[in-house]
């Protein structure tokens, strides 16, 4: 077995899913902050991500318009940037949803 | 909004925390002072969130925990502060941006080499008004079908009487320079669009 080859093909597998896993954590419509969404993330799926990711990609769904985000401040006098889904995002998912099933399908015919 | 910083009751872990938000900064001063703020703030805030879940133990130990867990700086704002830069550069004509941009964007892809190749040669024409003032006779468009095409210092290969341009060579430099930069950053929004 070659662990070094698994170990970058996971750490590829989770950087190109992990869009597809936050859009999912948000399309209930609740509203999350970086730091709590890695943590229903982590509780979720039991996917330790490289927490420094979160964020460039956050930015990027913002960009595609999937997602909004409001700072909102707190008692403690340091905001909370709160992230939420918007419709495209919710349609962008179900598509994505999609894809992944027929993929899954095919992944498991394959390594029958 | 402006940062406020998280207060530590370990005067080393305020240090080690100091240390951080310096390199965030130092990561982030390209940018616009909004973008500068939002990044240094919800990087503040993640770290501040992570410590309260844990109120007790070495302040020292748990952030060095959270630092390590979030990653270095200069690693995970690349990508980014890439982005930002792109989206103000297209959004501001402004040409240190562009340039800037292009120069953070050089590794994400071949685009990127083309458009950089490109604002060098709107570079090319900016130097070539400068060499025009400061050797007339040899600085030019030279052309004689067959024989010479030459923009720029003909190092003597060429016979003055062949530069067709004349008193209108700094001007045409001048359009040309600003055609190509509007060419280059109208692409650049396009390619972005097309991204979308």
């Amino acid at each position: 077995m070659n662990e070094d080859f698994i170990h970058k093909w996971i750490s590829q597998v989770k950087k190109g899913t992990l869009s597809f896993i936050v859009l999912n954590v948000l399309k209930s419509g609740k509203a999350y902050y970086g730091y709590d969404l890695i943590n229903e993330i982590k509780k979720i799926t039991e996917i330790e991500i490289a927490e420094g990711t979160l964020y460039p990609l956050m930015n990027r769904l913002k960009d595609e318009k999937l997602i909004l985000s409001e700072w909102v401040e707190q008692e403690s006098g340091i905001p909370r940037k709160y992230y939420s889904i918007t419709p495209e995002g919710k349609n962008t998912v179900t598509k994505m949803e999609e894809y992944w099933h027929n993929l899954n399908h095919s992944i498991s015919k394959i390594t029958k | 909004m402006k940062l406020k910083e998280i207060p530590f009751n370990d005067q080393s872990a305020e240090r080690i925390y100091k240390d951080y938000l310096y390199r965030i900064k130092k990561e982030v001063r390209g940018l616009n002072q909004q973008n500068q703020d939002e990044i240094l703030m919800e990087l503040n805030s993640h770290i501040y969130e992570n410590l309260q879940e844990h109120p007790t133990g070495n302040e020292v130990e748990k952030l060095l925990n959270i630092l390590e867990k979030l990653g270095r700086p200069e690693e995970i704002l690349k990508p980014l502060v890439a982005d930002k830069k792109l989206a103000e550069a297209t959004k501001t004509f402004n040409p240190i941006h562009v340039f800037k941009a292009l120069l953070l964007n050089l590794t994400n892809g071949i685009s990127y080499i083309i458009f950089f190749v490109l604002y060098l040669f709107l570079s090319g024409f900016v130097f070539l008004i400068g060499a025009k003032l400061w050797n007339p006779s040899q600085v030019g468009f030279f052309y004689k079908p067959g024989e010479v095409f030459i923009l720029g210092l003909s190092k003597g290969l060429a016979n003055p009487v062949d530069e067709l341009l004349g008193n209108w060579f700094i001007p045409t430099m001048v359009v040309s320079a600003i055609a190509l930069y509007l060419i280059i950053t109208l692409l650049l929004k396009l390619k972005r669009t097309i991204n979308k």
